[in-house]
């Protein structure tokens, strides 16, 4: 197969597979498409926004789209580890000796759902931080490897703060995207209410296996990126701490603590998704204007002051990323250096 | 791989175009600076001769060509030609990325078609210049040197000083005898100026500046400035009568704490910058001579102030009346009532700023009332001029009582008073009285009030606390921090 073909191969696929979570979900066309971004990249996606935005029935249809396993963990403040990665039960053979057994948790599916996930406690939260990083798990001494491609989609309501656990930003960092899922128009509030209140129910078809997952992922990790691009979102990256010698000035007063390098390496291979979805071969700086919001908000950290003001971390994310553009060196006239 | 020509080519036209952009901006640059020495050689032309203005017009045209060839020499990065052209064309970075992967040992089976695709979008653009001119700051300024060239050279030459001094000898007899005229009453009105020779130097500088400050508008260093706000800014100094009975300005001068504070900015608050005036008003040379139509400019300035939301228009309305009456007094107790609602609002504004003032009313319960604001309760008064919550003081939410009871009810136990003063400290030096007298402790206040500011912050973003309560949880410590 020519590399056209499968470029081609990724787009039909990726639209395909939109398409089909759009037959239920009405409207949030951005989110769908970072949530698919984040598949893709080998990710995972926390979902933020009020009750009642379809956060929950998004994953759960596409979990229906893919012929993959799909497992859901509603986060509870009496959730234990154990509840999400298994234990060792004691079981007895036909010859009736007995011996331990492992029962393997929720998280020994593909696609996680880890619904409300700042209900548990941090013990438990904090259960998930091995399998999303090392996509394998730790039990009684043993390392148990997870399924493959394993993808936990969580979310979490900014609202309801209270008897809930912020997530770390340890456990934030871990999460590619963050997607902050907004109030649907009143055109598509009106489809929503048709669509949900008819008699016959869609259905959705699975039109993508794991294993073609898996080689979009070795696909998407082959797009180049040129040197300015990656110095570009370097820069934004940097740009986003306090402590830099050019950070710009809305960082100095409102951050207190900058994105990690997995940010960087969100914003490229985010980018690099996005890229490849529109059919092109190599990376832009608008694929990672594109992504920067989703791939940074989570990991800038405001101050005490930047609390106290109200800043939104999108709108701060939004004006780095405008200083770094306009300070870098695609914005200056090149023949008057 | 295939080598991208096509490619290549698009970013060579590109180069090209930076190289005549380039020469275009330094060549107007060279003209500007080389018109400059050409405008000083056709102003000497009188001495240069004809040849000024070839040599001037050889300067400018040797400055252009300068300029140009700078420009057309300077180096283009074939990388900055690119993302010209990936910007000019719309083309998302393809020929950049292209250019710079199709060369590297490690490009991916991805980068063929990269650059195929790059290829073929190129060979569908129209060749244009995309490349802009930009018009250097100098060229802005480049007519009137040139207009100067121009005018020096179709004008006569400019006469240049022959090195001689003026002939000022008289030409007329009639000239002769003025000038002999003139010359003795010179010599009459010298010994009339004569120096006194007991004085020194120094204080004839200081006569001499303090006359000429009067006469004309202070300046710089001029100390007669400090009289600038008072009722001697229009008054000559009189040192004939300093010596009989004391200069008026030398008078005010002792009474430092009378002049205005010029280092203070009042005009922060319009509170603060009418109780000023009301001030002077009232304490001036004759304090009990108050000139109604300078109570009547303050009231009418209070009533400006009060329309754009306060609310003491009611009492300078009183004001006015009762002075268009000839009372005075009773314009006087309207204004200060007015003075009063327009501090009451300042401080209501400040919110949980106004932590200073409590002893300004002699600690007195209306006083207190009126000093704290319309928001302040009895509760606050605890809050002295320039005292914080010190130990021992305040309301404590103490479960064994406040302590300045418990050392009110025993004998024994340690008191601790702090001493503070006005402004920013660092730390208050406590006194211990009792049983801890004899050991001296300091307590940080900055380092504090900086640890709770710290811990407010983590705590503040860390927890669940309402944005509404922010502000507030801010204004606090900022205000502790100012005190």
């Amino acid at each position: 197969m020519t590399q056209d073909a499968r470029v081609q191969e990724f787009v039909t696929a990726f639209d395909g597979l939109r398409a089909e979570v759009e037959k239920v979900i009405v409207g949030h066309r951005e989110i769908i498409t970072h949530v698919l971004v984040g598949m893709f990249a080998g990710g995972h996606v926390l979902l933020e926004g009020v009750p009642g935005l379809g956060k929950t029935l998004l994953v759960k249809t596409l979990s229906e789209s893919l012929e993959l396993s799909f497992a859901r963990i509603q986060f509870t403040p009496d959730l234990m580890p154990a509840d999400i990665i298994g234990t060792n039960i004691i079981v007895e053979d036909s010859e009736g000796r007995k011996h331990f057994q492992f029962q393997p948790g929720p998280i020994f599916a593909h696609v996680v759902l880890a619904d409300e996930i700042n209900r548990a406690t941090p013990k438990t939260q904090s259960a998930l931080l091995e399998g999303m990083q090392e996509a394998s798990v730790t039990v009684g001494g043993a390392s148990r490897p997870l399924p493959a491609p394993f993808f936990v989609l969580a979310t979490q309501n900014p609202i309801e703060m209270e008897g809930t656990y912020p997530l770390p930003e340890a456990q934030l960092d871990r999460f590619l995207l963050k997607l902050r899922v907004r109030y649907p128009a009143i055109e598509e509030l009106n489809a929503i209410i048709d669509r949900t209140t008819h008699a016959h129910p869609v259905s959705v078809e699975r039109v993508m296996s794991g294993a073609k997952v898996m080689a979009f992922r070795e696909l998407i990790r082959e797009v180049p990126v040129a040197s300015h691009v990656r110095d570009f979102a370097s820069g934004i990256v940097m740009a986003t701490h306090p402590q830099w010698a050019d950070a710009p000035d809305v960082t100095r007063r409102f951050v207190r603590y900058g994105a990690s390098p997995r940010g960087a390496q969100a914003l490229i291979l985010g980018a690099k998704v996005r890229a490849l979805a529109e059919g092109r071969y190599n990376v832009s700086v608008d694929d990672l204007k594109a992504l920067a919001a989703p791939a940074l908000r989570h990991r800038v950290i405001l101050n005490f002051e930047g609390e106290a003001e109200g800043i939104d971390v999108d709108n701060l994310v939004s004006q780095i990323v405008d200083g770094v553009e306009a300070s870098s060196a695609r914005t200056k006239e090149p023949f008057l250096r | 791989m295939a080598h991208p020509e096509t490619l290549d080519r698009l970013v060579r036209r590109v180069a090209a175009q930076v190289r005549w952009r380039r020469a275009e901006h330094h060549a107007l640059r060279g003209a500007f600076w080389a018109s400059l020495p050409a405008v000083v050689v056709i102003a000497l032309k009188g001495p240069i001769g004809p040849r000024a203005i070839a040599i001037a017009a050889a300067l400018v045209v040797g400055g252009v060509l300068a300029g140009a060839l700078w420009g057309v020499l300077k180096r283009t990065a074939d990388a900055d030609a690119a993302r010209l052209a990936d910007r000019a064309f719309g083309l998302e970075d393809r020929v950049a990325t292209a250019l710079e992967w199709a060369e590297r040992p490690d490009r991916t089976p991805l980068v063929e078609a990269l650059v195929r695709d790059a290829t073929a979008r190129v060979s569908a653009l129209s060749p244009r210049t995309i490349v802009r001119r930009i018009v250097p700051r100098e060229a802005r300024f480049l007519p009137v040197p040139v207009l100067a060239v121009l005018v020096l050279a179709l004008a006569p030459p400019v006469p240049m000083p022959s090195g001689r001094l003026p002939d000022f000898t008289p030409g007329t007899e009639e000239e002769e005898k003025e000038a002999r005229t003139g010359s003795g009453e010179l010599e009459q009105r010298a010994p009339r100026e004569n120096r006194d020779p007991l004085r020194p130097p120094s204080f004839e500088e200081r006569e001499f500046a303090a006359r000429s400050g009067a006469a004309s508008a202070s300046t710089a260093g001029d100390l007669s400035a400090v009289f600038k706000d008072t009722s001697l800014s229009s008054q000559r100094p009189d040192f004939n009568s300093f010596l009989k009975k004391g200069d008026e300005r030398l008078k005010l001068l002792e009474q430092v704490d009378r002049l205005p504070d010029l280092a203070s900015d009042f005009t922060a608050s319009q509170y603060k910058m009418v109780f000023k005036k009301s001030k002077a008003l009232s304490s001036g040379m004759r304090p009990n001579d108050i000139s109604p139509k300078k109570l009547k400019e303050l009231l009418e300035e209070m009533e400006r102030l009060g329309r754009k939301g306060g609310n003491w228009n009611s009492d300078v309305g009183e004001g006015m009346e009762a002075l268009e009456g000839g009372q005075t007094d009773k314009a006087m107790e309207a204004m200060q009532k007015a003075l009063d609602k327009m501090r009451a609002q300042e401080e209501a504004q400040r919110g949980g700023k106004g932590l200073r003032g409590g002893r300004d009313n002699d600690r007195s319960g209306g006083g207190r009332e009126r000093g704290r604001g319309e928001g302040g309760g009895a509760e606050d008064q605890d809050f002295g001029d320039g005292e914080g919550l010190l130990p021992g003081k305040g309301k404590s939410n103490s479960p064994k009582g406040e302590a300045s009871r418990r050392l009110q009810a025993s004998p024994y136990d340690v008191g601790v008073e702090g001493e503070s003063r006005r402004g920013r400290k660092d730390g208050y030096d406590t006194n211990m009285t009792g049983r801890g007298g004899q050991m001296g402790s300091r307590l940080q206040y900055l380092g504090v009030i900086g640890q709770y500011r710290k811990m407010m912050e983590d705590a503040i973003t860390r927890e669940s606390v309402p944005r509404d309560y922010h502000e507030q949880i801010k204004d606090y410590f900022q205000a502790l921090d100012e005190r």
